[in-house]
């Protein structure tokens, strides 16, 4: 993991982009025969990088 | 689909942090998370706190083995059938039996967690899940333990003190996946289903976000207006903290006042540093206060603590009255405290890039260099120094986010 794009985003953002990035709609599965899962683990508050 | 596992409330238990706890909750729900686990973390307020919140927010959140011994049931649902694209995605998650549960261990219970995900997966099949995720706050181990000897999991997220691997990896047949924490990546795990419709392959990675992602505006919103309220609150409670104290502007507290050591504030010392004062002036540390004030973060403490003299410390900042004093990174922040003049370094080359890195972190300063930043804070600032490289992060900045 390069250190200039870790923790960039807020992590609510980060999954407001992400979660555009895994389904346009949700309840989708956007390539057939596949289903993308993302995931955020521990984010013990953080919504910001400093804090 | 979105899930998350667990233990995203606030490390810091004060009412301050648990007005965060709810808002990501909310959050959470705005994104449309398909399904949420749970660590001991989210009792630590309450199990009827925790309860009430899931009620209003709606945040689909499941616990397959943390019990009510009054009632003996599970507190949460014990497993989510989320249904994608014709697929029914059947998701638990499983707490640590090492877990305190706080101010609920008295009524709550954790049991053996493969005892609960052989339950669980029996009640999955029956169900007729195609696919099986794990959200586990097991750790590391204990994750890969559990899924080696639970058949028919597919996928485990492993959390609770996990570190981030750049990719994932297959224990046995389940797909794991480390992503980190506080928000630091995005896993990101894809499933390829056969004929069957059930896991044929699978493929892991993490990753993170940079400033050429766009921000969702509507989130963006909702976390700067949170932000925004979280700062004014703060304020409020660092006066009332303060005055409960006994902290006068430009003062410490009764327990600071012993020590022989203190911070002095840049008007002591540009009495004889005058021209590095005045190059000082030239650059971004003698804004760094204004940044915080431009984007309402001034009274947030952790944002605070790098953009200020001696952050609650003997004589250093302790309040936004010290502001006009001690706001800024100033001379004491790279050079020590003033009272301790004598033991430093007259070549300012020893001021390392150790010292700059205690707050230019990869988190909070993403785009910082060493090399290429130092020279425009040396006093003697070299001929002909090229810009700084443009910053993408600051339109981000602005924006009230992140630096």
């Amino acid at each position: 993991m390069k250190p200039h794009v870790s923790r960039l985003v807020a992590a609510l953002v980060a999954l407001a982009v992400a979660a555009d990035l895994a389904a346009a709609a949700p309840g989708k599965v956007l390539e057939p025969g596949k289903l993308v899962i993302l995931s955020t683990t521990d984010v013990k508050g953080e919504n910001e990088p400093c804090g | 689909m979105l899930v998350d596992n667990g233990n995203f409330f606030p490390v810091s238990a004060d009412e301050l942090h648990r007005d965060k706890a709810w808002f990501l909750m909310d959050g959470m729900q705005l994104l449309g998370t398909d399904a949420v686990g749970m660590s001991e973390q989210e009792l630590k307020y309450g199990r009827g706190w925790l309860l009430a919140q899931l009620k209003r927010s709606r945040l689909p959140m499941t616990s397959a083995n943390v019990w009510d011994k009054g009632t003996k049931k599970t507190l949460l649902p014990p497993y989510l059938v989320v249904k994608k694209g014709g697929l029914k995605v059947g998701v638990f998650s499983l707490t640590s039996d090492k877990a305190d549960l706080g101010p609920a261990r008295d009524s709550l219970m954790v049991e053996e967690p493969t005892k609960a995900a052989t339950r669980v997966m029996a009640e999955l099949k029956k169900k007729g899940a195609n696919v099986v995720v794990l959200l586990s706050q097991l750790g590391k181990v204990e994750s890969e333990d559990l899924v080696t000897g639970v058949d028919g999991i597919d996928v485990v997220i492993a959390g609770r003190n996990v570190p981030m691997i750049q990719k994932g990896r297959l224990v046995k047949k389940t797909m794991a996946c480390y992503g980190g924490e506080r928000g630091q990546a995005v896993g990101r795990t894809i499933v390829t289903l056969g004929p069957d419709q059930r896991m044929q392959s699978g493929e892991n990675d993490v990753f993170s976000l940079g400033p050429e992602v766009q921000d969702k505006p509507e989130i963006l919103a909702v976390v700067k207006s949170f932000n925004d309220a979280f700062n004014d609150k703060s304020r409020k409670l660092e006066k009332e903290q303060a005055a409960k104290a006994g902290i006068a502007a430009g003062g410490e507290g009764q327990g600071q006042k012993a020590s022989p050591d203190r911070y002095l504030g840049m008007e002591v010392c540009q009495r004889c540093h005058q021209p590095e004062h005045q190059q000082w002036l030239t650059t971004s540390h003698a804004k760094a206060w204004q940044t915080l004030v431009d984007i309402k973060r001034d009274a947030t403490a952790e944002c605070v603590g790098c953009h200020v003299v001696g952050y609650r410390q003997p004589g250093g900042f302790q309040t936004g009255d010290d502001a006009a004093r001690l706001g800024n990174v100033q001379c004491e922040n790279c050079h020590g405290m003033g009272t301790q003049h004598e033991a430093m370094p007259t070549d300012a080359q020893k001021v390392t890039e150790a010292t700059c890195r205690t707050c230019h972190t990869a988190s909070t300063s993403p785009a910082f260099d060493f090399a290429i930043f130092q020279p425009h804070i040396m006093h003697k600032v070299p001929a002909h120094l090229p810009p700084l490289p443009p910053n993408p992060a600051k339109e981000k900045m602005k924006a009230g986010t992140m630096h």
